[in-house]
């Protein structure tokens, strides 16, 4: 049917390994997961039941959720440092509505709106100002965070009733035996389905890898760059947000101190996944399972007897090790 | 009978002059390309050649002149209006996205929509329609590239330069500029860009190519325009055997000859 003239044999495998490769980096990661969770039910004891299961996802669901918004900042070539202070912030700001009288889910909305509103300044900064991406929103994170803590004066108040619904409560719960899945796990499932599609179907998502791969071309094809920046630090500032509504639902106070150092996680689940910090590479995907891989590692080694430092070695050589492996994939 | 349009060109560039600061760039310049003509324009560095282009693609605004396509005067305000209009430029360093594949590069900026359309940037892309329609339009410029998947930094130098080619024509382009489409190609990569050249050629386009490779131009354009210090020195068909050609373009670029007709004393 075609008019393409005949390659050599060799040329056509040469183009198949190349889209092989393309795809191919998923899988391992995919895999990594599998026999980490393998590997931790057998040596273990009670890692392979399903109250860990559940306790697993629920825990993970927060650096998911932080991990999927800066996946978004980092794809476009930049980083965002200050969703640990907008965790923070949001859940405050939301509780204190709340307190103040407000109706919950309206408390709830306002929480998410401080962090569309930090992500666009975020955004504004980097795309109007010209600050570099670190810059601006390590600004920020100081920033949201003295905010937090001046206006609670560094006290956690408690929420009224009813604000803890959303963090704690469970569907399909069958009583003792199996809790119910909780609607963080719920939430996190349904957010990473629909930014995986943004990102994947809309030219939103095809923007935001032509901007971080290559920012003059995608201007020169006529590309609004400070649109697609700003929406991109946006989506970060929102998920950040929830991720602040969702810890503040849990404890049922605003915790003007929470969220320090969850960056760091995050764009360790970004990375782990797959993103560069180049920009123009990274997926919804991706960023799941490396924060899985993190999720599992946690959860595994507390259970195996490990502490705390012994995790944060492990996580720190897993993300090097995944780094390189990406590296040496790239050389060939 | 030959139709009226056939006898006004594409694109007519009338005394352009271009100033940066103290340095004038282009000193009054008139371009013409008919129908179908492959132009060559050439020079040495600085004298004027990518300016010129630069205001023909709506990078730049020029101080004095007019540019007319087709009889019309038209005020190019910026590359996106440039577009509109027709006219398509390959950039020196081909401006690909290296992340994306073929066919993405391909319909940058102007992707297809599928279902929800008209929500902005939260349009859903018609994929498969993008694809087929990339792997058709590399068939009929006869170019060699087995996926339209393939992330565009997996192919070779020659390849995309072709695909920044194939992207120019894809949409309804009334001319298309290339800026050095054959510097820094191999030898085999530049013989497969200029049966490009050729084969856009045959299909109707119109074409204007800024290169330093003399042989190139030789071998594939119709007419020749020379810049110096930002004044057209001539404006001559492609005739005659090769070593003269080189001996009078070259001639011509280092200023040794000064006798073309319409070249201002300024």
């Amino acid at each position: 049917m075609s008019e393409m003239t005949t390659k050599s044999i060799q040329e056509e495998s040469l183009d198949g390994k190349k889209l092989l490769e393309q795809f191919g980096g998923k899988f391992l990661r995919l895999f990594a997961v599998i026999v980490l969770f393998i590997v931790f039910s057998l040596t273990a004891q009670n890692f392979f039941s399903m109250r860990t299961v559940l306790t697993l996802a629920l825990q993970t669901s927060t650096i998911t959720l932080m991990g999927i918004g800066v996946t978004f900042a980092i794809i476009t070539g930049g980083i965002d440092l200050s969703i640990g202070s907008v965790v923070a912030l949001s859940g405050t700001i939301a509780v204190m509505t709340a307190i103040a009288g407000v109706p919950i889910w309206l408390s709830m909305i306002i929480g998410l709106l401080v962090g569309v509103v930090c992500g666009l300044l975020n955004g504004l900064m980097i795309t109007k100002m010209k600050l570099p991406p670190f810059i601006a929103t390590l600004g920020m994170m100081m920033v949201a965070r003295g905010v937090g803590l001046t206006i609670t004066n560094a006290n956690a108040k408690p929420a009224p009733e009813g604000f803890g619904e959303l963090g704690n409560g469970t569907v399909f719960g069958t009583g003792p035996q199996f809790p119910g899945i909780a609607y963080p796990v719920l939430i996190m499932i349904a957010v990473a389905i629909i930014c995986h599609l943004i990102l994947s179907k809309t030219r939103l998502g095809r923007y935001t890898y032509a901007v971080g791969s290559n920012e003059e071309a995608a201007r020169l094809a006529g590309i609004k760059i400070q649109h697609v920046k700003n929406l991109n630090y946006i989506f970060s500032g929102l998920l950040s947000a929830l991720v602040g509504i969702i810890l503040a639902s849990r404890m049922i106070t605003s915790q003007p101190n929470s969220g320090q150092g969850y960056e760091m996680n995050a764009i360790a689940a970004a990375v782990i996944g797959g993103a560069s910090l180049m920009g123009g590479v990274g997926t919804i995907t991706g960023t799941v399972i490396g924060s899985f891989i993190i999720g599992i590692l946690t959860v595994g080694l507390t259970m195996a007897g490990a502490n705390y430092f012994m995790q944060q070695i492990v996580i720190g050589l897993v993300v090097i090790g995944a780094v390189t492996v990406d590296q040496l994939k790239g050389r060939k | 009978m030959i139709s009226m349009t056939e006898n006004i060109p594409v694109v007519e560039m009338r005394n352009i002059k271009k100033n940066f600061a103290a340095v004038r760039a282009l000193r009054g310049v008139d371009l013409t390309l008919h129908h179908n003509e492959v132009l060559g324009l050439v020079g040495d560095n600085a004298a004027g050649k990518s300016t010129l282009m630069k205001v023909l693609s709506g990078a730049y605004i020029p101080d004095e002149g007019e540019i007319l396509i087709e009889g019309n005067k038209v005020h190019l305000n910026d590359p996106l209006r440039a577009r509109q209009m027709g006219i398509e430029m390959v950039y020196q360093d081909l401006a690909l996205v290296n992340k994306l594949s073929v066919a993405a590069n391909v319909f940058l900026g102007r992707e297809a929509e599928s279902r929800f359309k008209r929500l902005g940037l939260f349009s859903v892309m018609n994929q498969k329609y993008m694809e087929q329609e990339t792997q058709h339009l590399l068939e009929r410029l006869k170019i060699n590239i087995s996926s339209v998947r393939l992330d565009v930094e997996g192919l070779s130098g020659g390849q995309r330069q072709t695909v920044a080619i194939a992207r120019a024509t894809a949409f309804n382009a009334k001319v298309i500029i290339m800026d050095e489409p054959t510097a820094a190609l191999s030898v085999a990569a530049i013989s497969k860009v200029l049966d490009l050249v050729r084969e856009l050629k045959a299909q109707g386009c119109s074409i204007i190519i800024i290169s330093h490779r003399l042989e190139d131009i030789y071998q594939v354009c119709d007419r020749m325009i020379v810049l110096r210090h930002g004044r057209k020195v001539c404006d001559y068909p492609v005739v005659g055997d090769i070593h003269e050609f080189r001996e009078r373009v070259v001639a011509y670029i280092v200023g040794a000859r000064n006798d073309f007709p319409e070249a201002t004393a300024d």
